[in-house]
């Protein structure tokens, strides 16, 4: 699966966590900060990384979110690397 | 006119500790409470934490009796050593087999008669936080999935379920006739209702109170904020409750119950009463934000103004004196504990005081935490001890994220230029006065000034 493929899983996911910012989910980058950009409070972080991994049906290791950057190029990798 | 109000007797149950006496033992010694829950860790991979605070039924004398006809449902808890009637234990759950235990207990310090106890000025006042229990799971398991007969369910599970349930056992036991209620406000449970119950006494509603919080374990609440991922990983379980460490990465989830009595000032002088402390003062107040969850500077730095302007009316000596020690929220949380170490900087200053975090010890007891920890502030009172904050081994010589915030208008200093005010060991010093604070979801902080009794 792209990098490409995965940002547009993630946009789905995003696109129904509650209170999203669409405006800026819709011109958003790898770059986007998740709270910071999106409008989205942290106490969702939890909630989308459960989402995410059921939409790409995979597992994350509790050490690499525990580590996690906010960012929607870290999440990326996240799933990436749990793809492989 | 308003009245002053005294602390006449303590009760409690508290992670390890077979009596109050063994919990400040234990606290004074240095010692933490924490362990691998054996519960927690049968469930491997589904939760992050497998570390708490509890109490087996048999480290103090209780025993589950499970349902012959039910699956996993506990029927009662029963007593072993016949401190409580059989009839109070069958509409128990275990928080309110502690609250009872710990009621006994502080009616006994008090001294209380039984007119006095069963009197219609004598009030109960205990609530709890998230009130996961373990009657309720093999309950629905068997209704819902097994199909049973509601009546299979037994009798006894809107009383040991209901929101005031601990209220109500201790009324049903202590047979008192005055104000029966319990509040919650979450993590600031504990304080929380003593310090209703201190208005009560305050404003002549009632003459006595027992007053606190109780926490039954329970693994459905442990999971839950496992789910929310704030719980300690990945230290030993006596390193896992770490408040202001650099280290730090949540709470540990604990359990227990603080129960303490209440009197005017006045009763108790008049029957002769060892007066333990008396409330200069209490304070609540909202952060006035729309996190549920994220701690507040400007909501802090309000309540404990509350406070001291409460205290101003306090009429047995001079309240305006610095307390000796602020006994911290100090839940061991990223954010929320360098929000509160620059709050009470703010408030009480950056020297000449300690700062206590009981939560190092005991982890968050949740609804039953402010409760606990004033009984622990009693017992610094009476001890002259400083409970230490245990492994706050290295203080960030850096200042936090949020300090570097455009919205931050608190101090930006880091956190290791307050070495001198977080003990890492107990210490010994004279203690005329100690501030409590507790702050909980939603927003909710509470405050409350104890001080030595002056004869």
């Amino acid at each position: 699966m792209t990098r490409e493929e995965v940002f547009e899983g993630l946009k789905e996911v995003l696109a129904n966590v509650n209170a999203v910012n669409r405006d800026a989910l819709n011109s958003a980058t790898e770059e986007s900060d998740i709270v910071v950009d999106l409008g989205i409070t942290s106490s969702e972080i939890v909630n989308i990384l459960a989402k995410t991994e059921e939409r790409f049906d995979v597992e994350f290791d509790d050490d690499d979110i525990d580590e996690l950057q906010n960012t929607i190029g870290a999440t990326i990798d996240l799933v990436i690397k749990a793809l492989e | 006119m308003d009245r002053s109000v005294a602390i006449v007797g303590v009760g409690s149950v508290t992670p390890t500790c077979s009596s109050t006496a063994e919990f400040a033992e234990k606290v004074f010694s240095n010692q933490s409470l924490v362990r691998e829950w054996p519960e927690a860790k049968r469930y491997e991979k589904q939760l992050r934490s497998k570390v708490a605070g509890y109490i087996e039924p048999k480290e103090i004398g209780l025993e589950r009796k499970y349902s012959d006809i039910l699956e996993d449902y506990v029927e009662i808890y029963v007593d072993k050593t016949g401190r409580l009637p059989e009839k109070n234990l069958s509409y128990a759950d275990l928080s309110s087999v502690w609250a009872m235990l710990a009621t006994k207990d502080a009616i006994k310090q008090a001294g209380w008669n039984e007119n006095e106890v069963q009197s219609n000025l004598t009030g109960v006042i205990i609530g709890s936080g998230a009130g996961g229990n373990e009657v309720l799971r093999p309950a629905w398991k068997n209704f819902f999935e097994l199909g049973r007969k509601s009546r299979s369910l037994t009798s006894h599970n809107i009383d040991r379920t209901m929101v005031y349930r601990d209220a109500a056992n201790v009324a049903c036991f202590i047979k008192n006739r005055g104000i029966v209620e319990g509040l919650g406000s979450a993590c600031a449970s504990g304080l929380g209702n003593i310090g209703y119950a201190y208005r009560m006494i305050k404003h002549g509603y009632q003459e006595r109170c027992i007053a606190g919080g109780t926490e039954g374990t329970s693994i459905e609440t442990f999971v839950l904020f496992d789910a929310m991922q704030v719980l300690s990983r990945k230290f030993a379980p006596e390193e896992s409750s770490r408040p202001f460490d650099k280290s730090r990465n949540g709470f540990v989830c604990s359990f227990g119950c603080g129960v303490v009595a209440l009197e005017s000032l006045e009763s108790a002088k008049s029957r002769g009463a060892t007066i333990l402390a008396v409330i200069d003062g209490y304070h609540n107040n909202s952060d006035g934000t729309s996190d549920m969850f994220a701690p507040s500077y400007g909501g802090q730095l309000r309540l404990a103004e509350g406070l001291f302007n409460e205290c101003k009316q306090a009429s047995h000596h001079d309240s305006n004196i610095k307390p000796e020690i602020v006994k911290a929220h100090g839940s061991s949380t990223p954010v929320g504990d360098i929000v509160e170490l620059m709050s009470i900087i703010k408030s009480f200053g950056k020297d000449d005081y300690h700062i206590s975090a009981p939560k190092s010890q005991c982890g968050h007891m949740l609804g039953a935490a402010g409760a606990v920890e004033l009984v622990l502030s009693v017992f610094m009172l009476q001890n002259n001890m400083v409970s230490p904050c245990l492994n706050s081994y290295e203080l960030s010589n850096e200042i936090e994220p949020f300090q570097k915030s455009v919205n931050w208008d608190g101090l930006k200093i880091p956190p290791s230029e307050f070495r001198h005010l977080i003990p890492e060991k107990a210490i010994e010093k004279e203690v005329n006065s100690i501030v409590c604070l507790n702050y909980g979801f939603g927003g909710t902080n509470a405050a409350m000034k104890l001080s030595k009794y002056l004869n």
